[in-house]
């Protein structure tokens, strides 16, 4: 039963923004993606908390591509942790972990942000 | 028709004369009509055979007639004595004509009789050696292939035909199918036929694909093709272990599959063999599920009439296959309608030939056969997120089979992209159109088979992603589905027929089972 995505902003440091994902990501993730990156605002990195991932497919895969692209247009930095072992595979399969650098945990992530 | 000399005193040589006449020759109606000696002297007829008759110095005719027809004549130069005919002599030639005439007769029958019977032997001769090459090129039995019942039925016309079939053993198991006519009789199709039959097994051997073999089988029976003559052909090559049917056809009669609820035609295009240089074949493929059955046949069976000289037709043989139970043998069947249609007394006009592919339902002395064991079948409705539902519906299925939480992530995945696809691509979001979920386990395998109504359309082919390409917006962020699935399980097998569409996931299970 599809799960819909909801996503908490936290901002740990000033130029830092934590996105916890709680549920599914999917082609129809879009708009609360979106309006979290929105409110992430001019944050100079932005880290994905996939701990609460229950399930993400090709379409939410895309929708993380574009992410990507509108972040790196506004030179922010990605960042992710939190994901399960499938998961990371398919970020290594699809190459996103090249785009996406992945930690183990959350202060890995918030410390190579901070960099 | 010969100049005949006096009796009484015969010259030292004669030569005999001969006469062309024209069956539309006046001479010819108005010596039918004599009743007796003519003078060629008194006669006035505008005639080319009077004409030569006159240079021949030719006196007298005497026309043979047999019950009414001008069967001979006996022409009669000046008498020696060189006086005229006289009434006796006269009288004396119509005695000897009205003898010999019945005579010369029979004696033309015989001939005739003769003749007739020389050309019949001949005849039956070349009847005997087309059926001996056909036979010799004909497989003496059929393949035996577990879960699988091919047979072949094949009956010549009195007057052989140039029909033909052929199993050939491929590598992996895999079985090559020929049918074939070769148009015209006799002893020129059935060479044709030999000839076509060691090209297509020389050129099965080499290639992989159904459309390559008939396209390089075409180049090489092209230069070689007496003129009017060409052959018709269907190539498949079956992949028994997964029902996979690959298959071209060089305008032979499309094939018929017969499914749970219906009877598909599995056609694809393609110019007969021996035509046209350079000709390309369309290849399709299918997956034949356990229970269905494939009908090859030739022209010899929708081409038969009735004593009404109505056609047996193709709606007829659909008929058959659409009630054809799984355990008769559909070749009989089909017999038994086309014998009730033509009727006892029919002279079959051409060669019969079929050829059936019977996978065998499963039951539970297939399990053992086969190693094959159907898990579940399900359908789900084509609406976004289902495919969520589809893939716990797969987990359950095949909870207890010991598969490790990573490869099991995998199969998910693979699973909840192949019904994406189905639902979005396949049906497009209809929930009218169902996908079709079918999971079987082998002993060393599982198989998910997703099926939709995408049938008929070419797959276009994805261009692979590249997350390069995607940032720099040189490709779309989406297209991920395909290289996904790849990427999850051991094989993906694509098949797909006029209505459906099926994505097959070979997911190895390791180990012995």
């Amino acid at each position: 039963m599809p799960n819909a995505l909801t996503l908490d902003v936290r901002q740990p440091g000033s130029s830092t923004a934590v996105l916890d994902v709680q549920g599914d990501i999917t082609a129809d993730s879009e708009k609360p993606l979106m309006e979290a990156y929105a409110e992430a605002g001019s944050a100079k990195a932005i880290v994905l908390n996939f701990s609460g991932l229950e399930y993400m497919n090709s379409g939410g895969i895309g929708l993380l591509v574009t992410l990507l692209v509108r972040a790196n247009r506004a030179k922010q930095k990605l960042l992710a942790f939190g994901l399960t072992e499938h998961y990371r595979q398919i970020f290594e399969l699809t190459r996103i972990d090249e785009a996406i650098e992945i930690f183990g945990s959350e202060d890995e992530a918030l410390q190579a942000a901070s960099k | 028709m010969e100049r005949e000399p006096e009796v009484t005193a015969p010259p030292a040589a004669v030569e005999p004369v001969a006469f062309e006449l024209s069956p539309t020759d006046p001479l010819m109606h108005y010596l039918q009509q004599a009743g007796g000696p003519v003078e060629i002297d008194k006669l006035k007829l505008d005639s080319p055979g009077l004409e030569q008759m006159r240079k021949a110095d030719v006196a007298l005719v005497v026309p043979l007639v047999s019950q009414g027809e001008l069967i001979g004549v006996l022409s009669l130069g000046p008498r020696l004595s060189e006086q005229q005919y006289s009434a006796d002599d006269r009288k004396l030639l119509e005695n000897l004509a009205s003898t010999a005439a019945p005579a010369l007769r029979v004696a033309q029958l015989v001939r005739e009789e003769e003749a007739n019977i020389q050309a019949r032997e001949r005849y039956q001769q070349e009847l005997r050696i087309a059926h001996l090459i056909q036979q010799n090129f004909l497989p003496r039995e059929q393949p035996d292939i577990a879960g699988w019942t091919l047979s072949a039925f094949y009956r010549s016309a009195r007057e052989v035909g140039g029909d033909f079939y052929d199993f050939i053993e491929l590598d992996n198991g895999r079985i090559g199918v020929v049918i074939g006519d070769v148009t015209d009789k006799g002893v020129p199709a059935a060479l044709m036929m030999a000839s076509t039959r060691s090209v297509l097994r020389s050129v099965a051997a080499r290639f992989d694909s159904p459309g390559t073999v008939l396209e390089h089988a075409n180049e090489l029976l092209c230069p070689d093709m007496p003129p009017k003559m060409f052959v018709t052909c269907l190539y498949a090559i079956l992949e028994p272990h997964s029902g996979k049917l690959v298959y071209a056809n060089a305008g032979h009669n499309v094939p018929y599959r017969r499914r749970i609820d219906c009877v598909d035609e599995l056609k694809a295009r393609g110019m007969p063999l021996g035509l046209l240089p350079g000709s390309k074949y369309e290849e399709k493929d299918v997956m034949i599920s356990p229970g269905e059955i494939v009908l090859f046949s030739s022209d010899g069976i929708a081409e038969a009439h009735s004593t009404d000289g109505e056609m047996f037709g193709c709606p007829r043989i659909i008929d058959v296959v659409t009630h054809h139970a799984s355990s008769a043998d559909l070749r009989n069947e089909v017999l038994d309608s086309l014998h009730a249609f033509t009727g006892a007394e029919w002279d079959q006009e051409d060669d019969i030939t079929m050829v059936v592919l019977d996978r065998l339902p499963y039951d539970a002395s297939d399990f053992a056969a086969s190693g094959e064991e159907r898990l579940a079948t399900f359908e789900i409705a084509s609406e976004t997120g289902n495919e969520r539902a589809a893939m716990q519906r797969v987990v359950e299925v095949v909870e207890g089979l010991g598969i490790d939480p990573t490869r099991l992530d995998k199969l998910k995945t693979a699973v909840a992209e192949a019904t994406m696809n189905a639902i979005e691509h396949g049906n497009h979001n209809d929930p009218d159109l169902p996908v079709t979920i079918e999971v079987t386990k082998r002993p060393r395998e599982l198989r998910v088979a997703i099926t939709d109504h995408g049938g008929g359309a070419q797959i276009p082919d994805e261009t692979a992603p590249d997350i390069d390409a995607k940032l720099r917006g040189e490709q779309t962020p989406r297209g991920w589905g395909l290289f996904l699935i790849k990427n999850m399980v051991d094989d993906m097998i694509v098949t797909s027929d006029e209505v459906h569409h099926t994505v097959t996931l070979v997911f190895s299970l390791g180990g012995e089972s």
